[in-house]
């Protein structure tokens, strides 16, 4: 003969084990969200590979770059690239989005800065340089980035090489 | 006065010290483009050059160096202007470049007669064709993938900016707002 307290607790394990289960394929299987939002969504760069596509938007209260991945239609975090005291601005992209250049205006100048989504880090890339900066611009590959400057007291374009010991950003599967 | 003699072995270890800190933070370094001032067959010239966009071998760029704003395709390879024929139109400024990786495809922002539109040029075919002519929006700032194949820009879309993906004959990928 079955005992009430022993059925209750099977009852209590299933639902409690129900509940979980609901609650991380909730978690894994978040539907689309839409690109656009009632603020202003600006300055699109897409990915080497046409996958991904950084914005500018203000849906947040500040003004932010945003990454979304257009195949699965979600947007991306992107850990310490949008700080509260700076401006991000100008974004560009590597093949596969590994790498994020744009402008960030928080040392009472615009600078130039890499972000790497591999280490969540992100670095100043024009730490020194003499003249305001504008508009930078990444290769596929993550080894070159142009950018204007008022250096010679007109906007000219000027070219960055990261050298040859970076790593690359190259496809997966594509031949070295 | 005689000359304090400097300890070899200091010597060496200043010397792969520096070496060490170079290694470190030297790694990137700024590339020296010729600056032609009067024949203009250069990066950069006595006008505005704007908006680098680079892919591969290929740097696009606005600039007005000939007295209108037209865009230049720059091989950073044989640090030469590569020619454009078709491109830009005497009625049209033109504006925020960017080109695939094989550089035989540029879109840009071209403003002609008050109304602005995105514009795909094909090298091979030294075709330009208008991607939004069914747009009734000013448009800016279009992005293109290394293959050439999306483009995406942005539209003044009810009274604010939006971003539009489109593929390169004009269809646009619905991914602005939730659709089937």
């Amino acid at each position: 003969m079955l005992r009430l307290d022993k059925v209750l607790t099977r009852l209590l394990g299933w639902g409690c084990l129900g509940l979980l289960t609901a609650c991380l394929s909730g978690n894994q299987n978040l539907g689309p969200v839409a690109l656009n939002s009632r603020t202003t969504d600006e300055q699109p760069a897409l990915s080497g590979d046409g996958r991904y596509l950084a914005v500018v938007s203000d849906r947040n209260g500040g003004r932010n770059i945003l990454l979304y991945d257009l195949r699965q239609r979600q947007f991306i975090t992107l850990p310490r690239l949008n700080r509260p005291d700076a401006i991000a601005e100008n974004p560009s992209l590597s093949r596969t989005a590994r790498y994020i250049v744009y402008i960030a205006s928080d040392r009472g100048k615009p600078e130039v800065e890499l972000y790497d989504r591999a280490t969540q880090r992100v670095e100043v890339l024009s730490t020194g340089y003499r003249g305001w900066v504008r508009n930078p611009s990444i290769s596929p590959d993550g080894r070159y980035i142009a950018f204007e400057t008022s250096r010679r007291g007109q906007w000219d374009i000027e070219v960055f090489d990261r050298g040859p010991g970076i790593e690359l950003d190259i496809a997966p599967g594509a031949p070295p | 006065m005689v000359p304090k003699k400097r300890h070899p072995l200091t010597l060496t270890l200043l010397l792969s010290l520096t070496t060490l800190l170079g290694g470190c933070t030297g790694a990137g370094q700024l590339l020296n483009f010729p600056f032609d001032p009067i024949g203009g067959q250069s990066l950069n010239s006595m006008g505005s050059d704007l908006s680098p966009a680079v892919s591969g071998r290929y740097l696009a760029f606005a600039s007005d160096r000939r007295g209108s704003q037209d865009i230049y395709l720059f091989d950073l390879t044989t640090r030469r202007l590569v020619d454009v024929p078709g491109l830009n139109a005497l009625d049209m400024l033109a504006a925020d470049p960017a080109v695939a990786e094989d550089g035989q495809t540029i879109v840009f922002t071209g403003s002609r007669q008050g109304r602005t539109g995105i514009y795909l040029y094909d090298r091979t075919t030294r075709q330009l064709r208008l991607l939004t002519s069914g747009l009734e929006a000013e448009v800016r700032h279009p992005s293109i993938s290394a293959d050439g194949r999306t483009i995406a820009f942005q539209a003044a879309i009810n009274g604010q900016w939006d971003v539009l993906v489109y593929d390169r004959n004009g269809r646009p990928l619905r991914v602005g707002e939730l659709g089937p």
